[in-house]
């Protein structure tokens, strides 16, 4: 009993003790834990999935940096709240990584760092980034994450459904060119296919619909957020976008009813056409086309949203590697730069996961373009457009949105009342941010 | 061997009607246990393959595979463990002195013990984590447990079952020639046993499962508790490309709580039908 109560203490001490070194680098990551796979692999090229390419890259960098250790913490998806947590805390990780759209909101109170002296100790150019990136790190005119991705929306289309319905053109799926288009492709395909044109994941996920949503104001150069306090969806521009959705809808062009895993196996059981959703799904779908006997073998395509209106725009997100703001060394200054580095210099690796790189130099590469898709997909490291780096609280504003335009496009409202419903309260959170 | 009383008055219909009851609330165990048994990549678009062979353990090795499960288990153990024991030796105390102590302000303080009921945990978080900052207490077992501690349930369901037992037994004893404190641990404290299981059970029970405090107080992965810790080995999109896995989670955590239902089941079923305090 005393020695079970003297093992006890020890680990109970041990839980309350923290050693540190000048050269080691504390990093935060979510993507999943997966050490039990991947805990001692360093060879990238046979690795596979976000988890499984992260912890690979670590164990390099380990491998590889005698005297500078990156020990990771996993946090669970999107870590935000421990982030917070650890902030007020005043013990916050040395790296964390962050999505793009909440940068703004810990950047706006000095809680993570401007990396100009680190990306230039690390002989990082900004210039490097491709313009969704950079336009995704830059928050009034600073750089505040080494971007590692781009992601966004993309029409995955089922390519046999496709040919069955009549829209293919030598050996690619044919894409509306309007809205009035794309209603009447919908209306093709199901009349030959008897199946729904899109897959849609309307419950539950209010990222759907905003994405749709921010994706055709940017196409139609509305101002959506004309500053840091409000927005504007009472325009013309948001009325068509939310009337056509909720036509597609009212004609049962779409799915209903169906949350984000049933959509997602709605489209690899082939019971739609196209399934909007973002470039995180490309792996996964591609696994299932590569597959014998499964439904979407060899039927696998994928592409930008199509232009419907005005110009060829998307709205987009990524995942950048941020530093929280706190003392640190000279010593440990130059041990982060050195892994920035690395990662810059691995940015190809982790675009396998199906994410569009970082750099330019990455997009325009051969061995890029030699992955499946990426070809297609490539176009969205231009086009591609976050909102505004002053615009606070994204990921709350999404879910507001998405929950009005989820009522408009199902009609549980009408369209006018979800809209100014959405503007009032997204205006009203946004007077709350210092 | 003849039935019992009560299972003989079960008519057939009635109990047709409690086999499918029973079955309704078991399928969605077994479901899950099935969906733990079946590879990833069979139950991606079609989760109905857990009905059909052939099954694999694969979800588990990955789980025992990361070295850190046996130290959030661990982890989860101290603390619930350790929170349990705090809850029950202050509940007890604190509730033998509401009920037979007299002492300026008892009302009072049981006035304020009873306002802790309405007070929700959200309500006190933020204070409570910048407490914890300002002490070096995060990342910690005393972090994790100090705050379990504090409940107003335990002084409550404490006070009322001592209030329970007769006062006569107290002046036997004193006329014995006890002490009050012997009176307490020998003649009292015994008395209390089934509710002192009962509230043990409900702390465990709810300290093991807690995930908001250790998501916020334990940051660090060594430090986790199984539930968070179980939380941050999942991919985005477990539900759908690592379901078999996310099941095979939801039932490593689920074992510690059905032993303690199992062997304490009398005491739950005993609270649950309010019989603990007499």
């Amino acid at each position: 009993m005393k020695r079970t109560i003297a093992a006890l203490l020890a680990i109970t001490l041990a839980g309350c003790g923290d050693s540190e070194n000048g050269r080691s680098i504390y990093l935060q990551r979510f993507f999943g834990e997966c050490t039990a796979e991947y805990g001692t692999a360093t060879n990238l090229a046979k690795v596979e999935g976000e988890c499984g390419i992260i912890t690979t890259m670590i164990n390099k960098f380990n491998a590889e940096n005698h005297g500078t250790r990156v020990s990771q913490n996993v946090v669970a998806w999107p870590g935000y709240p421990q982030l917070t947590a650890q902030v007020a805390a005043k013990d916050p990780p040395d790296m964390v990584t962050m999505h793009t759209g909440v940068m703004s909101d810990y950047a706006a109170k000095g809680l993570i760092e401007p990396l100009e002296p680190y990306l230039r100790e690390a002989g990082i150019d900004p210039a490097s980034f491709t313009d969704a990136s950079r336009r995704a790190v830059t928050l009034n005119g600073r750089v505040y994450g080494l971007p590692w991705d781009t992601h966004g929306g993309l029409f995955h289309i089922n390519l046999a459904l496709f040919k069955k319905a009549g829209l293919m053109r030598d050996g690619k799926p044919i894409l509306p060119r309007s809205a009035e288009e794309l209603l009447q492709h919908a209306r093709q395909f199901k009349a030959r296919t008897g199946k729904p044109y899109l897959i849609q994941s309307l419950v539950g996920d209010p990222a759907y619909q905003t994405r749709n949503m921010y994706t055709y104001l940017m196409a139609q150069d509305a101002v959506i957020f004309p500053d840091a306090n409000h927005i504007r969806l009472r325009t013309p521009e948001a009325r068509r976008v939310a009337t056509f959705f909720r036509r597609i809808n009212q004609e049962r062009l779409g799915t209903l009813n169906q949350d984000t895993p049933a959509a997602i196996a709605s489209f690899m059981n082939g019971e739609g056409g196209i399934y909007p959703t973002g470039t995180w799904m490309i792996g996964q779908f591609e696994q299932e086309a590569n597959t014998p006997g499964r439904l979407l073998y060899k039927s696998y395509g994928v592409y930008p949203y199509p232009r419907l209106w005005g110009r060829h725009a998307s709205f987009v997100s990524g995942h950048a590697w941020v530093v929280p703001t706190r003392e640190r060394s000279p010593e440990q200054r130059a041990a982060m730069a050195r892994f920035f580095r690395f990662l810059a210099d691995h940015n190809f690796d982790w675009a396998r996961t199906g994410h569009l790189p970082a750099f330019r130099s990455v997009v325009d590469s051969p061995q890029f373009k030699a992955l499946p898709h990426r070809q297609d997909i490539a176009p969205l490291a231009s086009i591609g457009q976050p909102l505004p780096g002053y615009v606070q609280r994204q990921s709350a504003i999404e879910g507001l949105v998405g929950e009005e335009l989820a009522a408009a496009v199902n009609g549980q409202k009408p369209i006018e009342r979800a809209l100014a419903d959405a503007e009032r309260r997204v205006n009203n959170l946004l007077a709350q941010v210092d | 061997m003849a039935a019992s009383p009560s299972r003989s008055r079960l008519s057939p219909l009635a109990l047709a009607g409690v086999l499918v009851g029973a079955a309704i609330m078991v399928a969605p165990l077994v479901w899950t246990l099935l969906l733990s048994l079946k590879a990833n990549s069979e139950l991606v678009g079609n989760s109905g393959a857990a009905l059909s062979a052939p099954y694999t353990l694969e979800n588990y090795q990955a789980i025992f595979g990361n070295y850190l499960t046996m130290r959030w288990l661990l982890n989860s153990l101290i603390v619930s463990l350790g929170t349990t024991a705090g809850v029950l030796i202050l509940s007890s105390l604190a509730g033998y002195g509401f009920a037979r102590l007299d002492f300026p302000f008892r009302r009072t303080l049981f006035v304020f013990v009873l306002l802790g009921l309405a007070i929700p945990q959200q309500a006190v978080i933020l204070p409570q984590h910048r407490l914890f900052a300002e002490l070096g207490l995060h990342n910690s077992y005393p972090g994790l447990i100090l705050p379990g501690l504090v409940g107003s349930f335990g002084v409550f369901f404490m006070t009322q079952y001592f209030r329970a037992i007769p006062v006569e037994l107290d002046e036997a004893a004193m006329l014995d020639g006890a002490s009050r404190l012997t009176t307490f641990w020998k003649v009292l404290l015994p008395l209390t046993l089934p509710a002192q299981a009962t509230l043990g059970v409900f702390t465990f029970l709810g300290s093991w499962n807690d995930y908001w405090w250790p998501l916020i107080s334990a940051t660090r992965s060594d430090m986790y508790t199984l539930t968070v810790g179980l939380a941050s080995s999942q991919m985005n999109y477990a539900q759908t490309s690592g379901l078999g896995f996310l099941m095979a989670q939801a039932v490593f955590a689920s074992i510690p709580i059905f032993i303690v239902y199992i062997v304490f089941q009398k005491q739950i079923v005993r609270a649950m039908a309010g019989t603990a305090v007499r």
